[in-house]
């Protein structure tokens, strides 16, 4: 991260460092970038909500009308207009059609939206806080710890406790090893790289033992649950999953709407945000809440699924640059978008099985995780 | 229970990896952004070809329907009663049981409706003779293709994942010669006898090692390639079976564990008490069944929904009984599959086949039913739920006979028929 610091503010194409190039309201700094970059890149950014606004409705759309149930587009237009009280429109023709639709695929259409933007933003917000490209709930640790907290409550309590306590246990463990890694990662106000990551294996190699240690003791049904977390999945999603998560996604992704303002200031560095009024040390506190509400949210019912907070915000970084006041917003959006394919994908690809989830992602992610180190290598000799 | 076949126990020892790939040694840091292309290309393609390679591996397209025999038959007329060998029973199945004019006559009406527990009347293991005396040594032809020479038979473990060696062993007389099981033989004469499996279906060698045995059964259901190593070199005599559970393979899988414990004639008599006891049962299914079709579900949690489908045996039990298996009627190509909760929806079983200690680790009933999917079918609607023992459901030993009579009580509400034991 030391490195793109230095590099000009606005170097275009400097996807990956969570830099603000232009904020615009700072005279010095958008004097250097000049006003046809700050200009293009607000337009990109404007250009690219809309697209995600468009993918993320097209896409919700088509995953309403696809499964294995047979539904025409017309039906399901036309059972959504029943339920919000019009006589639109023929319903499902298949028996259980309106079951199909109301009591499998919405949820879970919804839970893809909610958990993919509660991810993505929870990526972007850690990078911003950590000052840190790598930073990724995934890859340091903390969706992990999550889980640790999960599978403790699934282990004791027995694998019938009910669904709050999980995602209450997953935000403790997410909160408290958010913290965690923030402290150990963290010297003289600065997060290396290096030092990130090798936290990151250093959690995830002790969450791994914990989650070993409750495979071990558990039941064989909480055996399965504790793989299943592992695994990912968003097969179990019900309307009352959604109940949950949605509102803790709501809060955390409303919170870091309100933060992206001084999350662009903070970038500037420490001592630089102290000046511009930014009480640096609450904003971090507030922002590790919000990281870690945002991924209780992501994982409570649905395990593990990586990569998706590091591949959006870098994706959105590629084409809008990094001002958190473009990113945030975007982040989310896209992160609907990305889950939402993947799961139409995890429940679709092979006739009547349910492909894991964090697989797919992982897949994909996996390979651009690689893409990334590769291309900062090329462009500013790597993160040191 | 989905461990099934892990190991497929080659012929022959194939030593399987060691073929790395001998390339992209030279290829200097030449241009790293291009490089870099070339990778993140290189990504895209490895994903493109793992999800090639993965789609066929669970599911070849429907287009073969599982070459089971008789699977598609219509169940009552045109079964051809084919001329079988003379003393054998040619009522094994339930086409031959129907033609020789088997089958009981209830209403379909009056058929049980929402859940029910199917029960054994007589769990007790009936042993053929009492402590035959063996003939040895012999030599035998495992199922791997090894001439095994057996020795002495004072001291067997007999192990597999469904117990169906155990109480093949126990049913020929031979009880007290096991000093090593696994969980599913846990009938009371088995009880005290120790467990040589750990946790997760795994053989402990050191503890069947402890035991001194003089010969070990085993197959493919339980065995893993390291296990199958260190048992081999260990000199016990260690004999493999077909893994194979179908009602199809009992017959011979009791001749092959009688003739490798030099019990042959015990063996004979086995087979033919065994197949007595199947055509009675078969013998009680009702004329008109209606075909239930019956989803078979492992299902942990909310998101883990198996299904089993052809070749697991399940769909052999369901056939048998007159149902018809939804796994297979979907087009599930293997024996179980995770499957989505659309994939139950468009199934729409009549009812649900699951193991009670399945059902009691999902919380009942209820907890089943609030699973998305399982409660939006014909099945989930009239809370058809039949649940058996695990370890009587899959093991295709001496009792299936028993089995299929427990099945047809706890889906037609026959009274289970009264079994030969003798």
């Amino acid at each position: 991260m030391s490195a793109p610091v230095t590099s000009p503010a606005g170097a275009p194409q400097d996807g990956s460092a969570p830099v603000p190039d232009a904020a615009p309201d700072e005279g010095d700094r958008s004097a250097r970038v000049g006003p046809a970059v700050g200009r293009g890149r607000r337009r990109a950014a404007r250009w690219l909500t809309v697209g995600l606004g468009v993918a993320l409705a097209v896409l919700t759309v088509v995953s309403g009308m696809t499964g294995q149930v047979p539904v025409s587009p017309a039906e399901v237009l036309g059972s959504l207009a029943h339920h919000l009280g019009l006589d639109w429109g023929p319903m499902p023709s298949h028996p259980q059609g309106e079951n199909a639709l109301w009591v499998v695929r919405f949820p879970r259409v919804v839970l893809a939206i909610v958990v993919g933007a509660a991810l993505a933003c929870s990526g972007a917000l850690m990078q911003g806080v950590f000052g840190n490209p790598l930073a990724e709930p995934g890859v340091i640790g903390v969706s992990s710890g999550a889980a640790v907290g999960a599978c403790a409550v699934i282990v004791t309590a027995g694998a019938l406790v009910p669904g709050t306590w999980v995602a209450a246990a997953a935000f403790l463990g997410g909160l408290v090893t958010t913290f965690v890694v923030y402290a150990l990662a963290r010297a003289g106000g600065r997060t290396e790289v290096v030092t990130l990551v090798l936290t990151g294996i250093a959690v995830n190699a002790f969450a791994g033992g914990m989650l070993a240690f409750f495979t071990f003791v558990a039941d064989p049904a909480a055996r399965e649950q504790i793989v299943f977390w592992q695994l990912g999945s968003l097969g179990g999603a019900t309307w009352k999953s959604v109940s949950i998560v949605l509102p803790i996604a709501a809060v955390g992704v409303t919170g870091a709407m309100l933060v992206r303002r001084r999350m662009d200031l903070l970038a500037l560095g420490e001592r630089a945000a102290q000046h511009l009024g930014v009480d640096v040390e609450r904003l971090r506190q507030l922002v590790i809440v919000l990281v870690a509400l945002l991924v209780s949210a992501g994982v409570a019912f649905t395990g593990i699924i990586a990569f998706v907070g590091l591949v959006v915000p870098h994706l959105v970084r590629m084409v809008c640059g990094p001002s958190h006041r473009t990113l945030i917003p975007a982040s989310v959006l896209g992160g609907a978008v990305v889950l939402l394919a993947a799961d139409l994908l995890a429940r679709n690809a092979v006739a009547n099985v349910e492909l894991p989830l964090g697989m797919i992602t992982s897949l994909v992610g996996g390979p651009f995780f690689f893409y990334l180190l590769r291309r900062t290598r090329s462009r500013q000799g790597g993160w040191a | 229970m989905p461990h099934a076949a892990r190991s497929a126990l080659p012929p022959g020892t194939p030593a399987p990896g060691s073929t790395s790939s001998p390339r992209a040694t030279g290829t200097g840091p030449a241009r790293p952004r291009r490089v870099g292309t070339a990778l993140a290309g290189a990504g895209a393609v490895v994903l493109l070809g793992l999800v090639a390679a993965c789609s066929p591996l669970p599911y070849e397209p429907p287009a073969t329907p599982a070459a089971q025999p008789g699977q598609d038959a219509e169940p009552v007329d045109e079964a051809p009663a084919e001329p079988t060998a003379p003393g054998a029973p040619a009522c094994t199945t339930l086409e031959a049981s129907r033609a020789a004019g088997g089958g009981s006559d209830v209403d379909p009406a009056t058929f049980p409706t929402g859940p029910t527990t199917a029960t054994f009347a007589d769990d007790a293991i009936h042993p053929i003779a009492d402590a035959p005396t063996p003939r040895l040594p012999v030599t035998v032809e495992s199922a791997d293709g090894r001439q095994v020479e057996v020795t002495d038979v004072s001291r067997i473990i007999p192990v597999d994942l469904y117990g169906t060696l155990g109480e093949t062993v126990y049913s020929l007389g031979l009880g007290d010669n096991v000093v090593g099981r696994d969980l599913p033989t846990g009938f009371p004469e088995a009880a005290d006898v120790p467990v040589v499996t750990g946790a997760g279906h795994a053989l402990d060698v050191e503890a069947i090692l402890g035991l001194d045995p003089s010969v070990i059964l085993t197959d493919a259901t339980i065995l893993t390639d390291d296990v199958r190593g260190q048992l081999e070199s260990s000199g016990i005599p260690v004999v493999y079976f077909d893994g194979a559970r179908t009602l199809e393979g009992i017959d011979d899988r009791i001749r092959a564990v009688a003739t490798a414990l030099g019990v042959p004639e015990q063996g004979e008599a086995l087979v033919e008490r065994t197949d007595r006891q199947i055509c009675a049962a078969l013998s009680a299914v009702p004329k008109e069944t209606g075909r239930p079709r019956v989803a078979f579900l492992y299902v942990r949690g909310s998101a883990i929904k198996m299904l089993f489908g052809p070749g697991s045996g399940a769909d052999d039990l369901i056939h048998e009984i007159g149902g018809e298996d939804a796994g297979t009627a979907i087009g599930l190509t293997q024996e179980y599959a995770p499957v989505t909760s659309e994939a139950i929806i468009t199934a729409a079983p009549d009812a649900y086949l699951v193991m009670t200690t399945g059902l009691e680790s999902m919380g009942g009933l209820d907890a089943m039913m609030a699973i998305p999917g399982l409660a939006q079918t014909p099945a989930g609607a009239a809370r058809r739920v039949v649940d058996m023992d695990g370890s009587r459901l899959l093991t295709f030993g001496p009792r299936t006979g028993s089995t299929i009579a427990s099945l047809v009580e706890a889906f037609y509400g026959v009274p289970a028929p009264e079994l030969p034991v003798s």
